[in-house]
């Protein structure tokens, strides 16, 4: 007997730890299945969170278009404010603001719908204006470039409207509230009510005439020019630059930002030492 | 693929993020042009109206998003910093699919900026799934974690 009692012990004991070891493992795989369980869930309560938290944000900003102001609206009124006392005095001769004989010509080719046309003409070009263009030393052309307009026809008609403004000297009254009075892109602001608006706006400026002019042929193909002259210079993107001698050939003139006027000043000092 | 592997994939493609989101960022505040091959898509999107949230610039948003991100991977790891991981990652995913909503069916332009930090993020969610739902791959250990850790000293003392 004895020698077979420490087997069957043995066994036993082997058994007792065999059923621990299963008891192990199913404690081990529920405790995990249940761990899984609730990561899950978690992973489920979160993604629901996040779904509830986006579509807020999606009803709360909405079709979010921007519409332009209307020439009554207190914006209007100080866009129309900013704009006559920034030109005041200035001679303008269709696309060209300033002196005819200054010394430097830069020309400016936008697109009427781009924003950073907008932040350009908002926040460095009024500085060039003050510093060079009032004291007769810089003349400046505006020129149009497609960019941020969708439609081939909205771009040629926004255009053409200030063009026809220009045919009383008074386009870069219309550039400026244009810009001043910018709304949001591809929202469709541009309607023949937006376009009389803008030149409602202009003191001094004959509506039928611009009216009128605003059939003349030549100023498609002003536009047409333009385009073939942006491409030739190079240009991706609006605004762009040249800069020069009055008479000579103009550069290119490659700005980093457009909110700071402090580039056109160093280029423009150049030249008029030269 | 290792925990190890996908924990430094997932910095990794962090890191990348953190750079685009600060790039846009900068660009934002600088009002300079993005630099973009798509012409004036990343300067149409950049300046749209949906780029700002309640006043703040969505740049800015993905870029303190990726330096959270970035943080719960550093830590040291547990359930709860991988919990953390897909918490940040699901809400970055649903923001981006967000703003790609908005590119496509409100600004009509695709910035390939934010097209890329929005894979990028789709990429971190997955992995953070992968990561969270795998756990540790060990009972000890979320034992120990969830308070069980006596038990198990018990049964290894037998």
């Amino acid at each position: 007997m004895s020698p077979v009692e420490p087997e069957s012990d043995l066994t036993r004991k082997q058994r007792r730890e065999q059923a621990r070891d299963e008891r192990k493992a199913i404690e081990e795989a529920s405790a995990a299945q249940s761990a899984q369980r609730k990561r899950l869930i978690q992973l489920g309560g979160v993604a629901a969170v996040v779904v509830v938290i986006i579509v807020i944000i999606l009803v709360a900003t909405g079709s979010g278009k921007k519409a332009a102001p209307t020439p009554s609206s207190p914006a209007a009124k100080t866009a129309q404010t900013e704009v006559v006392s920034l030109l005041q005095s200035i001679p303008q001769h269709t696309i060209t603001l300033g002196n005819p004989n200054a010394p430097i010509t830069l020309q400016y080719f936008g697109d009427l719908e781009c924003p950073f046309c907008k932040q350009f003409t908002i926040s460095a070009l009024p500085t060039v204006i003050k510093k060079y263009v009032r004291t007769g030393k810089v003349k400046i052309e505006y020129h149009s470039m497609q960019t941020a307009t969708r439609e081939r026809e909205t771009f040629q008609t926004q255009q053409v409207a200030a063009l026809a403004a220009g045919k009383q000297n008074l386009m870069w009254d219309y550039l400026e509230l244009f810009y001043h009075e910018q709304g949001e892109e591809d929202s469709g602001y541009v309607t023949e009510n937006y376009l009389q608006g803008l030149a409602s706006q202009i003191p001094g400026l004959n509506l039928s005439a611009w009216s009128s002019a605003r059939n003349d042929p030549s100023y498609p193909n002003q536009v047409i020019a333009d385009a073939q002259a942006a491409n030739q210079n190079g240009f991706t993107g609006t605004p762009s630059f040249m800069i020069g001698k009055t008479g000579e050939t103009l550069k290119k003139l490659e700005v980093s930002g457009f909110t700071d006027a402090s580039q056109f000043e160093t280029a423009i000092e150049k030249l008029l030492k030269e | 693929m290792s925990r190890r592997t996908v924990r430094i994939a997932m910095i990794v493609l962090a890191v990348i993020g953190l750079g685009i989101a600060s790039y846009l960022t900068y660009v934002h505040y600088a009002g300079i042009k993005p630099a973009c091959t798509a012409g004036e898509s990343c300067t149409k999107v950049q300046t749209s109206i949906y780029s700002k949230l309640a006043g703040v610039p969505v740049a800015l948003m993905g870029l303190i998003g990726y330096i959270v991100i970035l943080a719960s991977l550093l830590v040291r790891e547990t359930e709860t910093s991988r919990f953390a991981t897909l918490v940040f990652t699901l809400a970055g995913f649903g923001f981006s699919a967000y703003l790609t909503y908005r590119e496509l069916f409100s600004i009509h332009a695709v910035c390939e900026w934010c097209a890329t930090s929005a894979g990028i993020m789709t990429i971190l969610m997955l992995m953070s799934i992968w990561r969270f739902l795998r756990g540790d791959g060990s009972l000890e250990t979320s034992r120990i974690e969830t308070g069980e850790g006596p038990r198990t000293a018990q049964v290894s003392a037998n």
